[in-house]
């Protein structure tokens, strides 16, 4: 076995166990450098992700695999990761918790990477719990703000409950198939097909990840804890977190209970069309921007979960692509209204609300950069050609009318179109609506990360050959059954 | 590289007026962006041949081999005439507002450089992906237009012509994905090459397939035609719209572009050809007469004018549903026609709006006296908009009216009827507001500027020339529209 192929991984737990050393020696001051060294440490586990893409082998007796759906998931993470980090070191200044902050971010992250790379229920498990304690922590960061440890109470008691229902569900097919391993439980197709325990175990695990991916109807938590949390820790949980749910059910469903395939995908037609509509509705009547780009982020998981529906190498390629797309959009959207509540409470320590829209007046003036990059991100998540968003719907949409499932691509486009009413909505406070402030400097780290999300949506938008083949690839290795 | 440098050069452009402080600075960006793409346009012009249907100046560069997606430009008789119309008509825009005073100068230029790349970026895409990304590229500067600087209803006008046409656009979306997959079925390679996905057309097997596909790709044109009865959005975004922006909307003509670039070569293979026709030339007519009616009931002189805009319109829907060469070029002339036309009826509203204050025809009176260079130019676009002969709309209506008459004689008469009330309303507004006995209370008025003169007097002459002597850009018409109905030859049509 080749400790190398865990490479990344191994970089990101050198670098988090580094930052939580060095921060205990350095003063509250200097502590600006731990975000520095984070993410350099995410840039390179980067590279090294990026340079393995094409490896397949399997590892660790066969209970973990890299393979191009893994790493391709891997690059959604620490891409998350390190506008996060990026974006933090703003955030974090003057805290003196910054090395707690990274540590857990690090830590969460990893967990994500190795439910992306888990071939064993069980070590899927571990490190979704991994990944879900590091994130209900982060949400609660803000002791002080009782809104932020509201949004960490729901958080946590919603997601050990999923977590229960997800290890009873696990459990059922262990004692069906007598296996945790996912290929195992594949061969054992007949039996779960056979048996009233099958369908007992698709609920629960549908019900279990339909918590994190944020399913209607298990969607509840969401728009508390992404408005209430920190926002870049919102940023984490909707663009990292979520995709976390998405590959473990892409894994779960697709390659470990495909016996079952015409139940569960009855069971996602149904969940993909409440979750959009609902999301998409929701987010329309919105006044604080967090809360709209939680019920925006329900939306988007609802054109991801087509993808199940669909089961073509084309449709989860263009959903894999999708989860990219979002990273990029979701943080880059989320990281600039972090921007923004920052500049509201550094202007006003006791501001209510401080992500109201109409802290977005004018924001044009105000913050050109950080107002261009939400345009930017906004137009991307509606689907405007030429950025990520559109590529992405493009494959997405038009695989679900090749195979045939025309009306569900007529609602999805429905949903598109109502969609533009409230991203367009931001873009006109920010840039129609006169503003009472005056032009105020933008923080550095947070431009940083807002210029690196627009390059990676624009990248995705004008260039995406390169996107579009691995995660085909990465959609191959699902219809494949894992490798 | 001419066609991509006359489609990027306004988008270059845009993003460096964007960044100009002054509005001088602006203007003449602005001015030397639309200048040079004019004299692109031109040069394009004189090497073009045609007495040839085929596409010139192709341009080819794969972009995404794994869905088919190039980027693929070209032209042909059917693009070069809307090419030459807003390549002319830009400039002169620019020049018509040199001395406004307005909010925020750099992004007004700016987005009507975006415009104009967009508009000529449809009519050179011969990609599908790339002609819908220009298309729903040409919604987003015309959205802001509406909404930055328009009237007093300029919040609702604009998101209403947002949603009106961006569902017809994700309608055709959906079009574009039927005749893509199925083709994608019976050639096993993905491909979205216009020339191809249209030869291609004829070889879908299932005939209810076929009409869907023609169907929603000609709901996304007609709507943004406008047509009967899908037009709502236009005359609120035309009359809330500054007037630079109304010219845009004019020199949108990318709805009857689709029409002819995309529907006709289709149409003949659809499953129920008959059906269809039927479908385009009543909506037409229709158009025609109702587009009239309503002018003629019009108070506001710029609604008036959006209005006829509507009627004119139906002609182009009409011409290309009467399928023989002398209706369908004369409806692939009336675009180029009603785009100088209307150019001018928009500026003078402008004017007039701008000098006194108002533009209820009720309230105006004796006008000429006080602005008589406008009096003129106003006239002749007036006379040219009614159909007067010897003026550009004369010979596109009666092509279009003369050659349908082959297929579609009960259109025909309907639309004829328009005509004397379209008579009615242009010479009524004109007397009322232009002539007779000035009223005092409008103040001292002063006549159009040395700018908006040589703008309005140049589009003016061009109406005048191509009265008499269309040929220019009716030949090249006439060649496609020759090779479109050979097409249709033993199809049964």
């Amino acid at each position: 076995m080749d400790l190398m192929l865990f490479a990344p991984e191994i970089t990101m737990v050198v670098t988090g166990l580094a930052v939580l050393l060095i921060g205990l020696f350095l003063p509250v001051e200097s502590k600006k450098v731990l975000g520095y060294l984070a993410s350099l440490g995410i840039i390179a586990a980067l590279y090294l992700t990026i340079a393995s893409l094409g490896t397949n082998a399997l590892a660790f007796y066969d209970t973990l695999s890299v393979d191009a759906l893994s790493q391709f998931f891997k690059i959604v993470f620490l891409v998350v990761a390190l506008l996060f980090s990026i974006a933090s070191i703003k955030y974090t200044e003057g805290s003196a918790h910054v090395e707690e902050f990274y540590v857990l971010a690090i830590f969460a992250t990893i967990g994500m990477m190795f439910v992306a790379s888990a071939n064993d229920l069980m070590v899927l498990f571990v490190a979704f719990e991994l990944a879900s304690i590091s994130t209900y922590v982060l949400a609660g960061f803000e002791k002080k703000n009782p809104q932020s440890l509201e949004a960490a109470m729901k958080y946590f008691l919603i997601g050990s409950l999923s977590g229960a229902l997800m290890l009873f569900g696990i459990t059922f097919l262990y004692g069906v198939t007598g296996t945790t391993s996912i290929p195992g439980i594949a061969a054992s197709g007949a039996a779960i097909a056979a048996s009233p325990i099958g369908i007992i175990s698709v609920v629960l695990l549908i019900a279990g990840m339909g918590f994190k991916i944020a399913l209607v109807p298990f969607h509840m938590w969401a728009p508390d804890t992404y408005q209430g949390a920190p926002p870049l820790v919102s940023a984490l949980l909707a663009a990292g977190s979520k995709k976390m749910g998405i590959v473990a059910a892409f894994k779960v469903f697709i390659v470990a209970l495909i016996a079952l395939q015409v139940q569960w995908q009855i069971a996602f037609a149904v969940l993909a069309v409440i979750t959009m509509t609902l999301g998409n509705v929701a987010a329309l009547s919105q006044t604080s921007v967090k809360r709209m780009l939680a019920y925006s982020s329900l939306a988007q998981a609802g054109y991801i979960t087509m993808a199940f529906v669909v089961l073509t190498p084309m449709a989860l390629g263009g959903g894999i692509l999708y989860a990219l797309s979002h990273g990029f959009m979701k943080a880059g959207a989320f990281i600039a209204t972090a921007a923004v509540v920052y500049m509201v409470l550094s202007g006003n320590k006791d501001a209510k609300d401080p992500d109201h829209i109409d802290n977005f007046k004018g924001l044009g003036q105000r913050m050109p950069v950080t107002a261009l990059s939400m345009t930017i991100f906004v137009f991307a998540l509606a689907g405007i050609p030429l950025t990520a968003g559109y590529m992405s719907k493009f494959v997405l949409f038009s695989s679900t009318i090749q195979a045939g499932f025309a009306w569900l691509a007529v609602i999805a486009i429905i949903n598109s179109a109502i969609s533009l009413f409230y991203y367009a909505k931001i873009v006109k406070y920010m840039y129609f609506l006169p503003t009472e402030g005056t032009k105020v400097s933008e923080p550095l780290p947070y431009t940083i990360a807002l210029v690196v999300a627009v390059i990676g949506v624009l990248a995705i938008g004008f260039w995406p050959e390169p996107f579009i083949y691995w995660a085909m690839e990465a959609g191959k290795v699902l219809l494949a059954g894992g490798i | 590289m001419l066609l991509s440098m006359i489609v990027l050069i306004p988008l270059i452009f845009a993003v460096l007026t964007l960044l100009t402080k002054t509005r001088e600075q602006a203007r003449v960006m602005a001015l030397i962006a639309t200048v040079s793409v004019l004299l692109l346009t031109v040069y394009t012009y004189f090497n073009f041949d045609s007495t040839t249907a085929a596409t010139q100046f192709e341009e080819f560069y794969s972009w995404v081999p794994s869905l088919g997606i190039s980027y693929h430009l070209g032209i042909d008789g059917i693009s070069l005439p809307l090419i030459l119309l807003n390549a002319i008509v830009m400039p002169m825009l620019i020049l018509f507002t040199w001395n406004d005073d307005r909010k925020a100068p750099n992004r007004f230029y700016s987005l009507i450089l975006i415009t104009q790349g967009a508009v000529l970026g449809v009519f050179c895409a011969l990609d599908f992906f790339l002609f819908y990304v220009f298309w729903e590229l040409t919604l987003i500067p015309l959205f802001f237009m509406v909404s930055i600087w328009g009237g007093p209803k300029k919040h609702y006008a604009s998101i209403k012509f947002f949603i009106y046409t961006h569902v017809a656009s994700l309608v055709m979306l959906l079009g574009i994905f039927g005749l893509y997959f199925a083709a994608w079925e019976t050639t096993g390679t993905p491909s979205l090459s216009i020339p191809h996905l249209l030869a291609q057309f004829q070889f879908i097997e299932s005939g209810i397939t076929r009409d869907l596909i023609f169907l929603a790709l000609l709901f996304g044109f007609i709507v943004k035609l406008p047509v009967f009865p899908f037009h709502s959005w236009l005359p609120d975004a035309y009359t809330e719209a500054p007037t630079a922006g109304s010219v845009l909307f004019v020199l949108l003509k990318i709805g009857g572009y689709g029409i002819f670039k995309i529907m006709l070569p289709m149409l003949p293979f659809t499953a129920s050809p008959n059906l269809m026709i039927t479908i385009m030339g009543a909506l037409g007519a229709v158009s025609i007469l109702y587009g009239a009616f309503l002018a003629l009931a019009q108070k506001d002189l710029k609604r008036m004018v959006a209005y006829s805009s509507l009627s004119h319109m139906g002609y182009v829907t009409l011409g290309a549903a009467g399928l023989v060469s002398l209706s369908v070029s004369g409806a692939m002339f009336q675009q180029f026609s009603h785009g100088l036309i209307m150019s001018i009826m928009f500026m003078s509203c402008g004017v007039i709006n701008k000098a006194t204050g108002t533009r209820i025809i009720n309230e105006l009176g004796g006008l000429a006296q006080r602005m008589p260079k406008l009096a003129v130019i106003m006239v002749l676009a007036f006379m040219a908009s009614l159909g007067l002969p010897g003026l550009t709309g004369f010979i596109a209506e009666f092509s279009v009216l003369a050659g349908s008459f082959v297929n579609l004689q009960g259109y025909v008469v309907i639309a004829l009827m328009a005509i004397v009330i379209t008579a009615a309303y242009h010479l009524w507004a004109l007397q009322r507001a232009m002539f007779g006995v000035y009223k005092e209370k409008l103040g001292n008025v002063v006549d159009i500027n040395g700018y908006q003169t040589l703008a309005m007097g140049v589009i003016a002459i061009l109406i005048l020339y191509f009265g008499l002597n269309p040929s220019p850009v009716l030949d090249m018409m006439l060649t496609n529209s020759e090779h479109i109905i050979g097409l249709m030859a033993g199809m049964g049509v």
